[in-house]
């Protein structure tokens, strides 16, 4: 082999280990740039969810109700907290199987119900129903009015992946029973009780409820909840 | 097609770099729908990664929001092939993650669906569990993104232009 020959070769093998570097180096730029976009994404996620937590507005509870916890019916000594969301069919299978007894042990003196009404099921419809609904029943509270609204809103249950029912619709139920055609439309439009919805919410998932209907007698699941199980966890506490 | 060129085509480094584009547009799907199914209700996706257990409401809230976000921007390098390897090595980093997860939840006998693709939670009474098809399906991914990460270069990306650019 000639010395131009070794030369030109050895040359070569310069030139292909710099594209090599080149490339080695171009990749390694775009692969942390790619990184740094990922968690980009993950803080545009968590800047949404806050900004939507605070456009919601000031977070005030309903009558018989607490900044984390739903209204209380009843005065008795044991405790029944019932999570439900207003859309979740389980809960109004439960309340219609479990519903008279519940009402009965709160006539009888023995018991005091937490209605937490949450809102977990929001994708469930396509208008978040389960806010809106809680938000109404809270509304119906503040009147005095929420056992019986509540009962009304399961009876007239809208299915799943429907629009649920609309606002006007919500107060038209309001005024059926009796509530305050001026106050009662107002707290529902204004969305007056929705953070507090968000705040009921969040609050039942941080203690571990993560299902509707879930139910607690004194702070005890009653894994299947049923009137019979209900009742026998009430009269056993 | 010459029958030279088109024994050439059927050799492995001839198929190989189609099927990391069948992969990679594979596993662009899955993180646009998981992120796509979980991005309109960021709260109930803190609820989903609550519902494991493992950590902290405030924690969970945080990575509920974050994650659907990280998995669409996953999905988007994928499907146009830009640092192909970089995506997959955090698609293989995340499936690891939630192969654990819910295998921990099986494991410690939680009865919840796994919010892979949006819900999540606690199961309905009634609803039992499908723990070994949501990681059996979770494994078919990590494969998807493994071959990636072992050959990351692949035919229709943007890294295949950018090397042909130099």
């Amino acid at each position: 082999m000639s010395k131009r020959h070794e030369r030109k070769s050895a040359a070569k093998v310069v030139r292909k280990q710099l594209a090599a570097e080149r490339r080695r180096k171009r990749t390694m730029w775009v692969s942390i740039a790619a990184v740094a976009v990922l968690v980009i994404a993950g803080l545009i996620g968590w800047g949404v969810y806050q900004s939507q937590r605070s456009n919601s507005g000031p977070l005030v509870a309903p009558a018989s109700a607490t900044t984390t916890t739903g209204e209380t019916v009843g005065t008795g000594p044991v405790q029944i907290q019932i999570y439900e969301d207003f859309i979740c069919p389980f809960c109004k299978q439960f309340e219609d199987n479990a519903g008279p007894a519940i009402n009965n042990l709160v006539s009888q003196g023995k018991v005091t119900v937490t209605y937490n009404t949450v809102a977990f099921l929001d994708p469930a419809s396509t208008t978040q129903y389960s806010t809106r609904s809680a938000a109404a029943a809270a509304c119906a509270a503040d009147g005095g009015k929420f056992k019986p609204y509540h009962d009304a809103l399961y009876a007239q249950q809208p299915a799943e992946g429907t629009a649920g029912l609309s606002d006007s619709q919500l107060i038209s139920i309001g005024t059926g029973l009796g509530l305050d055609q001026g106050s009662f439309s107002q707290c529902v439009n204004s969305g007056r009780y929705e953070p507090w919805v968000g705040s009921v919410t969040d609050a039942a998932a941080k203690a571990g409820v993560t299902g509707t209907p879930t139910v607690k007698v004194n702070n005890q699941v009653i894994p299947n909840p049923t009137a019979d199980t209900v009742v026998a966890a009430v009269n056993a506490a | 097609m010459s029958v030279t060129t088109l024994t050439r085509s059927l050799t492995w480094p001839g198929i190989r770099p189609w099927l990391g584009t069948l992969a990679r547009l594979g596993l662009a799907a899955v993180w646009l729908f998981a992120g796509g199914a979980k991005v309109g209700d960021l709260g109930g996706s803190g609820r989903a990664v609550n519902a494991y257990q493992v950590m902290p409401f405030e924690v969970a809230k945080v990575i509920g929001a974050a994650l659907p976000f990280v998995e669409i921007a996953l999905g988007v390098l994928l499907v146009v092939g830009l640092a192909t390897r970089a995506a997959a090595a955090v698609s293989s980093l995340l499936l690891l993650v939630f192969i654990a997860g819910i295998s921990s939840a099986w494991a410690r006998g939680l009865s919840i669906d796994c919010g892979c693709f949006g819900s999540g939670g606690q199961l309905a009474a009634g609803q039992s569990p499908s723990y070994a098809p949501e990681i059996a399906r979770d494994i078919g991914f990590l494969v998807l993104a493994a071959f990636l990460l072992v050959w990351p270069r692949t035919r229709l990306s943007v890294d295949r232009w950018l090397e042909s650019t130099t």
